[in-house]
């Protein structure tokens, strides 16, 4: 008996509005390479990435900070496999809390050599120090930006 | 206020399998609901409600697919609607069927549902767009990486290492060796993972969760329905949902409430359901359970979060056997969600499994004695917990 | 059907917002779920949990309940999502009440216009197997549903047209084709916009300490048609009968069209809006013509359908049903504004969702209990 298939794809793109407080984040980050978060005004905790609310508080967050160009390594990974639509591998991403900032971003760490994993895990350990880089030509952006190890 | 008690009263599973190819997405539904009322000794028509399961439409590619499962649950005309609670669907779908019960909208509820992540091209595509696009969606997340971030600082945190990691996965295979509808069934060594391709480290092949195709179904009835007919049943005593926030780099830094090395919320879910149930003492009173662990390093902090060892102390209790069958409390005695994950349904057949087990008709991966089980699924980005006690 | 406690509102909020991308949807439903708290005199605090409802391809989410859930207010929280309506959610909450384990629940559910097309996002929602080639997304739908309606009662297109004349184009475009997809007008079909709707439900015991007035649900039931629209019969709406029949008796309504001042009916096309009345017992097809001639439902002194305007005064896609329900709740407590109609003691809401009307659910409110 015959078995059939059937292919198909999924084809809609979105304008999705990003809002006053992830427009002024990636407005600075576009034009002045400089990151900020916003701070809680219930428990001042700086967030990052900023958002107009905490979501533990539900109370409007209240000033901009300045935050980074340095950083501590919070989490990451490094990836080994090819995933459709996600860049080839190998690559090394993970979260980053940036100088000032009590929560943290994500971000691509660039410049490791990924060939001996155990030895990049090493490097890359919890509570490594890094540096933000920003790409030439930034659009404004979670890409425009990545970290590298200080040395 | 006295609460009637909600109990179940048949169980339906399919064998998982990578790919089902003989069967349209509604078959597998209608195989599950099949096997659940055959079980329950029940009809379509005594269903008076049914609740679907289905996790993102995206996996089995129809929006809103639960509207083509109508015939296959039979609700035709019936009370019918839909939960998502992303990997965690089919223990919140099991929960809103308590709650058309415990409410008095009706005295027999189905939960339902299937899914065929085979066919579905590469999950981990789909499970990228559930980040939100203004700050993460353009990073490489998916759920693998998401929880290798989370075994590189539950390692950090208690000292996890990779060849613990290992040993779930041979528990666990060990266990879905004896269970006829895992979809993974081949035993391995902890060598033969230690050697499994790198994915995303440091969780390797043989550490995730394989991608199946099948589906689950479950009937509750009211007490007064199951007294009026003799019915074999077993209770649900304690349910509950907690949720993490969203945003992974807030499970980190400073002042955070959730660490993301471990399953916070998931703990705050299991305590409620604990007190409803009036459980005081897990690691005592609990005799199997069912946690939700798509990779293996998950295993270890969703047993902390049920009580059932305290941290630093999960890892050496896991090796000595404490959780294998044939220890003091077999976790994942089905073989879990590290051996068989239709995404739609894999949080149901949790409770399924632990149902089957304080029934006393598990098979071949009976724990025996059972009379007390827990129940947990995790969905979204580690965000949605949903926990369950059932007892004979 | 009886409930074993009974379930009231006491706030509701709605924000269709005129310039959509100056926020985000996070920012959106932060918004209206403190409007809604605040409507209802509370604190996210006295909330026990929360039911959504949305749709994933609409707002370019896999799992469309992550990113927006704290904004709810779900963090270290019970959420549920009911993805299949946004009135599944009200539905849900309501049971959850009634089971006497929650005392409390907050409903909330969106619809964006991000998708840079709502009619590929509905199509994407047939079956590959055999419908998946096909132009079919809602308007579609409810346009082969008018026509099955039309071959059984003739002279309703004179009656749609009158329906969709009278209350007037709200939008631009009349210079394309009459017909959008025949025989549905321009008119008779809005363009959507971006909305948000939340309500806060309350058992009995946490109102009765607190003042104001609240609107029971006095009856509440829902029921689905068969998902392929060729095994049904289009020109009527069984599992809306099902619906109202079990929310009537619940609810002790003999007469409907006696009993109730307000029925908020949805009305996506005056055909879905037509066929809907003569289900929930309002007006049958031979009387809809004199209804709709002599304005009964307008200006008569008994009974109004849609004051809030229905769908063509807000075309909030995904969240028309749970919209219906907001708005008849507030009619009963006297919340409704610039369209409050006077003596409301008992509304009636009607939700639709899916491929023409496939969902229904029927809720009865009232000021008493």
């Amino acid at each position: 008996m015959e078995l059939m298939t059937r292919n198909e794809t999924w084809n809609i793109t979105y304008r999705h509005a990003l809002g006053e407080t992830a427009s002024f984040f990636f407005a600075n980050i576009r034009d002045y390479k400089k990151i900020y978060g916003r701070r809680c005004g219930h428990t001042g905790r700086v967030l990052a990435p900023p958002r107009a609310f905490s979501d533990q508080s539900l109370k409007p967050t209240t000033e901009w900070v300045e935050i980074g160009p340095g950083g501590i390594i919070e989490a990451f990974t490094m990836v080994y496999e090819e995933f459709q639509n996600l860049p080839p591998p190998p690559y090394a991403f993970g979260y980053v809390r940036l100088d000032k900032a009590d929560t943290a971003i994500g971000g691509f760490f660039r410049g490791v050599d990924l060939s001996d994993p155990p030895a990049a895990a090493r490097k890359l350990g919890i509570g490594t120090r890094v540096m933000t880089h920003f790409a030439e030509k930034r659009v404004g952006d979670v890409l425009d930006f990545w970290f590298e190890l200080l040395d | 206020m006295s609460n009637t008690r909600v109990g179940i009263i048949g169980i339906g599973q399919s064998a998982f399998r990578a790919r089902r190819d003989d069967a349209g997405y509604p078959d597998l539904v209608r195989e599950a609901v099949t096997l659940a009322l055959s079980d329950a000794r029940l009809e379509l028509d005594d269903i008076e409600a049914v609740v679907y399961s289905l996790s993102p439409d995206s996996m089995v590619g129809i929006g809103n697919a639960e509207r083509l499962g109508v015939d296959a649950v039979g609700a035709r005309n019936k009370r019918f609607l839909r939960i998502n609670t992303g990997g965690a669907t089919g223990i919140s779908s099991v929960a809103a069927a308590y709650y058309h019960i415990a409410a008095g909208a009706c005295d027999v509820c189905m939960t339902a549902g299937a899914d065929k992540v085979g066919e579905c091209g590469d999950s981990q595509t789909v499970l990228n767009k559930i980040w939100d696009p203004t700050y993460e969606r353009a990073l490489p997340l998916g759920t693998i990486t998401m929880l290798a971030m989370s075994a590189v600082r539950y390692a950090h945190k208690y000292g996890m290492l990779q060849e613990d990691m290992a040993a779930v996965v041979v528990k666990n295979r060990e266990h879905a060796a004896k269970n006829p509808n895992a979809h993974l069934r081949k035993q391995v060594t902890i060598d033969e993972v230690m050697a499994s391709r790198l994915i995303s480290w440091p969780i390797k092949l043989f550490d995730c969760c394989p991608q199946s195709s099948g589906g689950g179904a479950i009937v509750l009835a009211s007490e007064k329905y199951i007294k009026e007919r003799n019915l074999d049943a077993v209770w649900i005593t304690g349910l509950a949902h907690s949720t993490e926030s969203y945003y992974l780099g807030d499970r980190m830094g400073v002042g955070f409430t959730a660490d993301h090395a471990d399953a916070h919320a998931l703990g705050e879910s299991f305590q409620r359901a604990y007190k409803m149930a009036g459980i005081t003492d897990a690691r005592k009173q609990v005799h199997v359970a069912e946690l939700y662990a798509p990779f293996s390093n998950t295993e270890f902090h969703a047993i902390e979060a049920a009580g059932l060892a305290k941290p630093f102390e999960t890892v050496p209790d896991l090796r000595a056997g404490r959780f294998s069958l044939g220890g003091d409390t077999p976790v994942n005695a089905s073989g879990g969600t590290l051996c068989t994950n239709a995404i739609a349904v894999t949080a149901m057949i949790r409770v399924a499994e632990v149902a089957l087990q304080v029934r006393g008709t598990a098979g071949g991966h009976q724990v025996k004695g059972a009379r007390v089980g827990i129940a947990s699924g995790n969905g979204g980005d580690h965000q949605f917990f949903g926990t369950m006690v059932i007892e004979s | 059907m009886r409930l074993k406690n009974r379930t009231a509102v006491i706030g509701c909020a709605l924000r269709m917002p005129t310039k959509p991308d100056a926020e985000s949807l996070e920012e959106l439903l932060f918004e209206v779920t403190q409007a809604a708290l605040k409507d209802a005199g509370l604190t996210i605090d006295d909330i026990d949990g929360i039911v959504v409802a949305s749709n994933d391809q609409m707002d370019g989410r896999a799992i469309s309940v992550m990113a927006a859930s704290g904004s709810v207010g779900g963090v270290g929280r019970d959420i549920l999502s009911t993805p299949s309506a946004g009135e599944h959610a009200f539905v849900m909450g309501a049971l959850r009440i009634a089971s006497g384990q929650y005392r409390t629940q907050l409903i909330v559910s969106w619809s964006p216009t991000e998708a840079d097309s709502q009619a590929e996002v509905e199509r994407i929602g047939t079956d590959p197997y055999y419908h998946r080639r096909l132009p079919l997304d809602d308007l579609a739908a409810y346009a082969l549903q008018a026509t099955a309606l039309a071959a059984k009662a003739p002279g309703v297109h004179e009656i749609a047209l009158s329906i969709a004349g009278r209350h007037g184009a709200n939008d631009q475009t009349s210079t394309g084709p009459a017909f959008r997809r025949w025989p549905l007008t321009h008119e008779m079909t809005p363009p959507p916009v971006t909305g948000a709707v939340a309500l806060v439900l309350a058992s009995e015991d946490f109102v009765a300490p607190r003042g104001g007035r609240v609107a029971w649900v006095r009856g509440m039931n829902w029921a689905t048609e068969t998902g392929f629209l060729g095994d049904r019969d289009l020109s009527t709406a069984p599992a809306l009968e099902t619906a109202a029949r079990g929310a009537y008796e619940e609810a002790g309504v003999a007469l409907p069209r006696d009993t109730i001042q307000v029925a908020e009916v949805s009305d996506p096309t005056p055909y879905q809006g037509l066929l809907a009345l003569e289900a929930l017992g309002l007006s049958g097809r031979h009387e809809w013509a004199s209804d709709v001639k002599s304005g009964a439902f307008d200006f008569g002194d008994k009974l109004k359908i849609n004051p809030s305007g229905g769908v063509r005064a807000a075309n909030a896609v995904f969240c028309n049903g749970l919209i219906r329900i907001a708005e008849a709740a507030n009619q009963v407590m006297g919340r409704a504004g610039g369209h409050q109609v006077a003596g409301v003691r008992t509304a009636l809401a009607h939700a639709a969702s899916g491929f023409a009307m496939q969902y229904q659910t029927v809720v009865v409110l009232g000021q008493d209990r």
